[in-house]
């Protein structure tokens, strides 16, 4: 699904990222976790073309991703604020995405009725606009938005931080929902590792840019990483 | 305090990343002002003799007494368009021990220094001199002087309260067009004399100090007037708390015929008017609409064949004003969700042709609304007709290209009482640049063959630009992907 070769971020001197190879394969759910400035949200933006890497390439169904833009109709994601519309209200913002993706009002209105337990109805049918909401439903909104127009992909940074301890088991579920149902690839960047050894089945490890740990064993996982955690 | 703010605001600019493209605006700027000052000064100089050839043997300060009104309108009206609203940031202070108090004052007084703040004091200065000192002496100059000074520095938090409070409302152009009718009413038409009003306080102000005196507590009241407002809304959040969502199902439904980017065309117009930035510019546009009363019926611009040279600059002003404000911004005003863009497929290039969309819109709109203008003459509706397509056409795409370069990133969400600098000069400087290329094209032909020729070249060659729309707009489509990565990065590290 996604292949990632010779990849390198430098900033004058400093490599911030350096991944000679990595691919993540169909349905798969990938983890990311490292100490803050490991290179995630980096690995992240490059992943989407945010970022142009120094060296090397990305590609997403064997197309680079700096060469062509056909990959980002089968590729959702949520990264931060900037990738939300800030003066649109939640349904507006649903309503402009369901137009681009092309998709019915029926099918709209089916994503969205599985998030309505996410949702806890603090964020459909208010009228508020997205930049008034709370941190935790902001990243609700997003994450919505990251899942529509049945991407192949989704990639989420930090989805847990931010949301209350019932939304983040509720977001766990739907993960792992998505993942059984349409055998979505999920990348998700985390800190909260409990999280994100139950619902991946492949964790990576980054530390200073670099592949450290490639952890496929559920069983070992959790002790891996709480080993090199607690250093 | 004052001193830290500055410097903090000094390190902020230098390290924005387009840092070079504001230095440049800047020295520009600058450079401006001192000509500009220059040239009052120039006719501070020259006031007295004026004065005296309209004066008939009457007392020079006494008819200067009765005009100062007038001068103080026009003070209200150029202050209203170019003075600029303080910014800070006001969310990394707010939390620290320094005290509203000083934050605001500081803020105000700095404020204060602009080459605005000096236009009286050099325009009457030498006049005060040669001739209020001969005939009163230091302390006529000084009460006479002091009070015209008072009275304009006044004016500077006048505007600071009503920009802030205003400037996005109707009420504020209301009040601005309403000043420009009482300014015209009077002169013009006689209906009643305003200098009459004023002229008695600076004829007193000559010989007793309390006018001054007086002048000077407005002067301090009109300091605390705008102080107060501006402690009482230093809070994060909007002026009008919650706004309410507004035109919440406002779609322009002629959009949705074009696509994708009528999609975006429809979310850039829910941009506009949610932000007060944005309404201003949208205000602005309406208000601009009345540009041409002032010189299609100008006794100095009348020609035989009715069109002069710079009627060309009013049309493509009626008919542009917002395409050519707004766009100087261009990418700016999606700085905060560039990333959204980027991360659908076709997101850029619909966002761009979005823009257009609405832009040619806009300048329909205008073009429309600027039809009774016909009423002056047929040429009057040629020249908006051919520097209405010659905006679409051509300008359009030239002010996109140049604003692309380094767009400098706005946080539009943010309270908007301290991050909202208004209309300032700027905005008008980068316009004037774009005013070389129909002239350009314009005077050649007009001293070949003869006006109208000239004119139907520009409006020919508009359309031309019209037709040619998908490739002159993908060279700037091109532009913004080719450097999506760098316009992408310096959006996200500034906010």
């Amino acid at each position: 699904m996604i292949q990632i070769a010779q990849l390198k971020k430098q900033y004058k001197e400093t490599v911030v990222l350096d991944v000679p190879a990595l691919e993540i394969s169909k349905g798969e759910c990938f983890g990311l976790v490292g100490n803050n400035g490991a290179g995630k949200t980096t690995l992240f933006r490059i992943i989407l073309d945010l970022v142009r890497a120094t060296s090397g390439q990305v590609k997403i169904n064997g197309e680079d991703v700096a060469q062509t833009e056909a990959w980002k109709s089968i590729v959702g994601a949520y990264l931060d604020e900037h990738m939300l519309l800030a003066y649109l209200t939640p349904d507006e913002y649903f309503e402009t995405l369901r137009k681009i993706y092309g998709m019915s009002e029926a099918d709209l209105k089916h994503h969205l009725d599985r998030f309505t337990e996410l949702f806890n109805d603090e964020v459909l049918g208010k009228k508020k606009y997205i930049r008034d909401l709370s941190k935790g439903n902001l990243k609700k909104v997003g994450i919505a938005a990251a899942l529509m127009g049945n991407p192949e992909v989704v990639m989420l940074d930090e989805p847990f931080e931010n949301l209350d301890p019932s939304s983040q088991i509720r977001l766990k579920k739907l993960i792992l929902r998505e993942i059984e149902n349409s055998k979505v690839t999920f990348l998700i960047s985390s800190h909260d590792l409990n999280h994100v050894t139950e619902i991946c089945d492949r964790i990576v490890l980054l530390e200073k840019g670099k592949v450290i740990r490639d952890l496929r064993e559920k069983a070992e996982m959790m002790s891996e990483l709480e080993a090199y955690f607690t250093g | 305090m004052f001193f830290t703010l500055i410097r903090l605001q000094f390190l902020k600019s230098v390290r924005s990343t387009s840092f070079a493209k504001s230095l440049i605006t800047k020295l520009v700027m600058g450079f401006l002002a001192l000509l500009l000052l220059t040239y009052v000064l120039g006719a501070g100089f020259l006031l007295k003799r004026i004065l005296e050839q309209f004066s008939d043997g009457g007392d020079l300060i006494q008819i200067l007494n009765s005009y100062l009104i007038y001068f103080f309108l026009g003070e209200f009206m150029y202050r209203y368009f170019i003075q600029k609203l303080p910014v800070v940031d006001l969310e990394s202070l707010l939390h620290l021990p320094i005290g509203k108090k000083k934050i605001i004052h500081s803020l105000l007084v700095r404020s204060f220094f602009s080459p605005l703040s000096l236009i009286a004091l050099l325009l009457f200065l030498p006049f005060s001199l040669e001739v209020v000192g001969t005939e009163f002496g230091w302390m006529g100059i000084i009460t006479w002087l002091g009070s015209i000074l008072m009275t304009s520095w006044s004016l500077h938090w006048i505007m600071l309260w009503f920009k802030q409070r205003f400037e996005d409302s109707l009420i504020g152009l209301f009040v601005v067009f309403g000043v420009l009718v009482l300014g015209a009413g009077s002169s013009y038409l006689g209906w009643f004399n305003l200098g009459e009003l004023m002229g008695p306080v600076f004829d007193l102000a000559l010989v007793n100090p309390m006018p001054f005196l007086a002048l000077i507590g407005f002067f301090a009241g009109a300091y605390y007037f705008c102080f107060y407002y501006y402690v009482s809304n230093a809070y994060l959040e909007d002026l009008t708390e919650e706004e309410e969502v507004r035109f919440a199902n406002q779609n322009i439904g002629l959009f949705s015929r074009f696509g994708l980017p009528g999609e975006m065309a429809n979310l850039e117009w829910k941009l506009i008017i949610r932000h007060k930035k944005s309404r201003t510019y949208l205000m602005l546009a309406g208000f601009f609409l009345l540009y041409g009363l002032i010189f299609y019926k100008n006794p100095q611009y009348q020609s035989e064949t009715g069109i002069h040279w710079i009627f060309i600059f009013v049309g493509i002003f009626i008919t542009g004003i917002f395409m050519l404000q707004y766009s100087q911004l261009f990418l700016s005003w999606n700085s905060g969700n560039f990333d959204f863009f980027l991360s659908k497929r076709n997101g850029v290039s619909s966002l761009i042709r979005g823009k257009y969309l609405l832009f040619m819109g806009s300048s329909l709109v205008c073009f429309l609304l600027s039809v009774p203008y016909a009423f002056f003459g047929w040429q009057i509706l040629l020249i908006h007709i051919c520097c209405f397509f010659f905006n679409i056409g051509i300008l359009m795409h030239l002010i996109i290209y140049f604003s692309l370069w380094k767009p400098k990133p706005m946080d539009l969400n943010k309270g908007a009482m301290f991050n909202y600098e208004g209309v300032g000069a700027a905005q008008w400087l980068m316009i004037l640049p774009m005013f070389v290329f129909p002239y350009a094209i314009y005077v050649p032909f007009w001293f070949l063959f003869n006006e109208v020729i000239g004119i139907l070249v520009l409006g020919v060659l508009g359309l031309a630009g019209v037709l040619a729309f998908k490739p002159l707009s993908q060279i700037n489509i091109n532009r913004v992907l080719s450097n999506r990565y760098e316009i992408s990065s310096s959006f996200r590290q500034e906010l």
